[in-house]
């Protein structure tokens, strides 16, 4: 009978013991053979994580003093506010509200640790990081709306909305399933709204909150259902990243799908279609839809989390800061296609325009980029955007500026609902 | 008596329906095997042309996703689970059934009143409770929770009260122990209802997404539903022909293990209980 | 030998320890935390009694608004999804259990596979046969003369795509359990029932239905809690759109904790949930039962 209570006792607290590793929080953790480590939590599971690894890798084998460990998560912002991490890649547009919420620290003292200023870099950055009280991001990259184009079917890059309509004329002639441009109803709607809104030079920012219920955004933003109810440079019935999905088909017979010359599109698919149209393949600025040029970017930082204060562990932190920020690593990141904001890297990158193309050719959009107005949770209050009225814009047929106006209402209103949410009134 | 005639109407039937059933893993298969080009440029279902590039991708050095360390941990957190959940249900419903517990008739009408609960209500506090205790990212949220479900126990419970306590009576007379009644005379009996148990547990904890995705955060813990969910937003979105490979490779165990378990699984899936 | 009240505590204990751990507290945990307001960086910010509840449940809110946008969703899942997942099931057992003997392990497991492929493959296989823009699918009913839906970005075919996901994922569970149920009739019960010459109808409906009766009932109120959690599909194949109309209750309570930081919103919603699915089961239970 005893032999029976102790196994399971003993079985069960084997098991909690096998369970059972969870770190410890606090202080600096280090390794068994003693060195510093820190955890560096990003985003990156696209096609770029693997060039910021080659970083990390670099920089764990550069020394022996310290070690990244690199987090890399599809929901790293969950992760961040549920989890204990040292260094963390934060959107510039998302900078305001983990400020606010106390999650991240000025970064100052860490840049000049490192050797860093604001001034290496390009000064599109300092609006993007730089708050009345601190500056709390490094300045990683800008990765502005980009217009790739297949020079088979349009030789030329196309400059404005004019030479949209021309090409999708020629392509519609040629095949009617070819087209200019595709729009879609989901994805990377945050680009087309914000980059309606600068051409169109429209400020949304209204006290705490974005206000979009204002005619002029509703003009800007007709743009996009014209281009696919009225001037046919795009496919109706474009789904998630269907702007990209139709770049990369294929019109053939038998085949139902729809193929565009231009895709206006991330940084982020340079790999995939670099890869299948080598050669064909062309790379613009954002062309001008509204009037004037401009186009909207999102921007990755690196932001020092409040629960850093150890003096080891920002020791190794500033280390490994300065070893990313030396132009010769930091050009693997311009590698994946971002383009970098540290101005030395830039220079370094310009001298070989063939390994860096895309990263060159974002950097001339540097001057016209903006980024999104510092609000508090700017993704929340763009969320009804996002998912319904941009869907609507472009679904919708009979959709009349009236219907649009009264979705904007609704945007705003909750737009203000989530600002009054924001813990510094 | 069945005629050669409804044999052979069935047999057709079945095979068209199978073929359908067949068609998303045949394309799975097959677009694994397409270039990215082609992956994405066209949908006929057999590639154009054979590459076996996206595999040697997954398990090349410069792999971006550990997805046979995910499938170690899919097997680990299953075993164990489901190990956990039918150790502790056999000897708390036998406790229930037959011993003298205190307070029994209420610790029973818990076990059915927690039954209707469903696990949304648990999940966040749960979660944060992990977190309080600094045991996120761990093996213990993975496999741990699942003990509490009261499935077990009230599937176990009825269907030894229905069973009659004959044999343990002439055991315990012939001076058997606690031990040795549970070994040789409790477990026999019970067996068709916790291979029950056992399937039902294994393939609730295989088929969990929301709670594993929420408490793992590092590659080395993730399983294998969650990394590939990681991978299908993440580096593998824009090419299906990849996605596709991740998924087969994530897949094909469990396929294996479900062709050759499957006469079990059927066998061990009575209604025992259910009924 | 009598066993003693220690012994039997002691074997009932790692049962209680893990349910008091892992359910109990959660539970009451959860309800604490929904009484309060809670952010997810701030903590508790206070008690605040029901004030959340009322808030979930005004309608005049953001909160509330997409609270019962998740529910009606969720619902519109399940009233329409429970019915071809069930049926589906049973029909596919029927037609196994009809099978000459010696195909029918080989048919068994090929609609039973399919409940082995993980929720997040399932998504990705069916996010790209049924892309709109000249998808497998697409262009299969395009050699059928059949005009190409926009399967993933337009009303009702979205929901359709996920019905067709789960109903292709999730059978072969049910199948199983109706196979078990088939096997256990007893079919000199035709010959008693005087039906032996009746037509086939009418055997399922005085015979086998009556003898399955316990599992149908078992297999419904599962799958109908099964398509309430619904998270994984919309999440991953339709991303809750087009127009949040595939938004189950589920990843609404989900960004209302993590990307609204509102713990204590969020928890308030899935109590409710959580009260709103026991009165269902249990009052299916009731109906189920009541004769008895």
């Amino acid at each position: 009978m005893k032999k029976v209570l102790l196994s399971t006792l003993l079985v069960g607290s084997l098991f909690l013991a096998a369970c059972g590793n969870g770190s410890g929080g606090g202080n600096a953790n280090e390794t068994e053979d003693g060195k510093v480590q820190i955890t560096f939590l990003n985003g990156f599971t696209g096609g770029d994580g693997g060039y910021m690894k080659k970083i990390t890798d670099g920089f764990n084998e550069s020394q022996d003093e310290y070690l990244v460990e690199e987090v890399q998560d599809k929901d790293h912002y969950t992760k961040f506010k549920t989890g204990d991490y040292d260094l963390v890649v934060i959107h510039a547009n998302n900078l305001e509200t983990y400020k606010q919420d106390g999650m991240i620290q000025d970064i100052n003292p860490l840049m000049e640790q490192a050797g860093l200023s604001i001034g290496d870099f390009h000064e599109a950055a300092e609006n993007l990081v730089t708050f009345d009280d601190g500056t709390y991001g490094i300045p990683l990259d800008i990765h502005p709306l980009t217009a790739f184009y297949n020079k088979q079917l349009s030789p030329e890059a196309p400059e404005n909305y004019e030479d949209l309509v021309a090409l999708t004329e020629e392509l519609q002639s040629q095949d009617p399933n070819l087209y200019a441009a595709g729009v879609p109803n989901a994805g990377l709607v945050e680009y087309y709204i914000m980059t309606a809104a600068i051409q169109n030079n429209i400020e949304l920012l209204d006290g705490n909150h974005l206000n979009f219920a204002q005619e002029e955004l509703a003009d800007a933003l007709m743009v996009y259902h014209d281009m696919v109810w009225k001037d046919n440079i795009s496919p109706a019935g474009l789904g998630l990243d269907g702007e990209f999905q139709a770049f990369m088909k294929q019109v053939e017979e038998g085949n139902t799908g729809v193929q565009t010359a231009v895709a206006l599109t991330g940084p982020w698919y340079y790999q995939a279609v670099s890869e299948t149209y080598g050669e064909d393949l062309g790379i613009t600025s954002m062309p001008q839809i509204g009037d004037e040029p401009g186009v909207y970017g999102g921007s990755h930082t690196i932001a020092l989390p409040s629960s850093v204060t150890d003096e080891k562990e920002m020791e190794a932190i500033s280390a490994f800061v300065e070893y990313m920020y030396q132009p010769e690593n930091l050009a693997n990141w311009a590698e994946s296609g971002q383009a970098p904001l540290h101005t030395a890297t830039l220079d370094l990158i310009a001298e070989d325009p063939e390994k860096y193309p895309l990263a060159n050719e974002n950097a001339k959009q540097f001057d016209t980029v903006t980024g999104a107005p510092q609000v508090y949770q700017f993704g929340e209050q763009m969320r009804y955007m996002i998912e319904n009225v941009f869907s609507m814009l472009v679904t919708e047929e009979n959709l009349t500026k009236e219907d649009l106006m009264a979705e904007l209402q609704i945007a705003t209103d909750n737009a203000q609902q989530i600002a009054d949410t924001a813990p510094e009134q | 008596m069945k005629s050669k005639k409804k044999d052979i109407t069935v047999t057709l039937i079945s095979t068209g329906v199978a073929l359908i059933f067949l068609l998303p893993i045949v394309w799975m298969i097959f677009t694994s095997f397409k270039e990215l080009g082609e992956s994405l440029s066209t949908s006929s279902l057999i590639p154009k042309s054979w590459t076996i590039e996206n595999y040697t991708s997954i398990f090349g050095a410069d792999a971006d996703a550990p997805i046979l360390t995910w499938l170690m941990n899919t097997a680990i957190v299953t075993t164990a689970g489901t190990a956990l959940v039918v150790f502790v249900d056999v000897l708390a419903a036998y406790t229930l059934a037959r011993l003298n517990l205190p307070g029994k008739k209420i610790f029973l009408s818990i076990v059915v009143g927690a039954l209707t609960i469903p696990g949304i209500v648990t999940l966040f506090p749960a979660f944060f409770l992990f977190r309080e205790v600094g045991y996120l990212d761990t093996y213990a949220p993975l496999i741990l929770p699942y003990s509490a479900g009261t499935m077990g126990v009230f599937l176990i419970y009825n269907f030894l009260r229905d069973f009659p306590r004959d044999l343990e009576e002439a055991a315990i007379i012939d001076g058997a122990n606690l031990w040795h009644i549970l070994r040789h005379v409790i477990m026999p009996t019970i067996k068709p209802v916790v291979a029950t148990l056992t399937v039902i547990t294994f393939l609730a904890i295989y088929n969990d997404f929301l709670w594993p995705s929420l408490v793992t955060s590092s590659d080395d813990m993730k399983t294998a539903t969650v990394g590939l969910a990681n991978l299908i937003q993440g580096s593998n979105f824009v090419n299906p022909g990849k996605m596709m490979a991740s998924t087969v490779v994530a897949t094909v165990p469990a396929l294996i293990i479900f062709i050759f378990a499957n006469k079990y699984f059927v066998r061990s899936v009575t209604n025992t209980g259910i009924k | 030998m009598k066993i003693s009240k220690i012994w039997s505590t002691v074997m009932y204990l790692p049962f209680f320890i893990c349910f008091v751990l892992f359910w109990a507290i959660p539970v009451f945990y959860g309800i604490y935390i929904s009484l309060h307001e809670w952010s997810l960086f701030g903590g508790n910010g206070g008690f605040v009694g029901l004030e959340n509840y009322i808030t979930v449940l005004s309608g005049d809110n953001m909160f509330s608004v997409s609270f019962y946008r998740g529910l009606e969703n969720t619902l519109v899942f399940v009233g329409f999804s429970v019915i071809p997942l069930v049926l589906v099931s049973l029909g596919l057992a029927l037609l196994v259990n009809n099978i000459p003997k010696k195909l029918k392990v080989f048919f068994r497991t090929t609609f039973f596979i399919s409940y082995a492929v993980s929720v997040t493959a399932v998504s990705a296989i069916f996010k790209w046969l049924f892309t709109g823009n000249g998808g497998y699918i697409n262009n299969v009913l395009n050699t059928l003369n059949i005009a190409p839906l926009n399967w993933l970005n337009e009303q009702p075919y979205a929901w359709i795509t996920i019905l067709i996901a789960t109903v292709w994922w999730t059978i072969g569970y049910n199948m199983i359990l109706f196979i078990n149920a088939l096997d256990e009739v007893d079919y000199n019960l035709y010959e008693a029932a005087g039906l032996d010459g009746a037509n086939w109808w009418k055997k399922f409906r005085y015979v086998t239905f009556p003898s399955i009766k316990g599992v149908f009932i078992f297999v419904l109120m599962t799958t109908i809690i099964a398509s309430f959690n619904l998270y994984g599909q919309t999440l991953l194949i339709t991303a809750g759109g087009p127009q949040q109309s595939t938004q189950s209750l589920i990843m609404v309570i989900q960004q209302v904790v993590f990307s609204q930081n509102n713990l204590g919103i969020g928890t308030t919603m899935a109590v409710i949930m959580g009260v709103i699915m026991m009165v269902i089961t249990g009052a299916q239970y009731w109906y189920a039962y009541r004769k008895d």
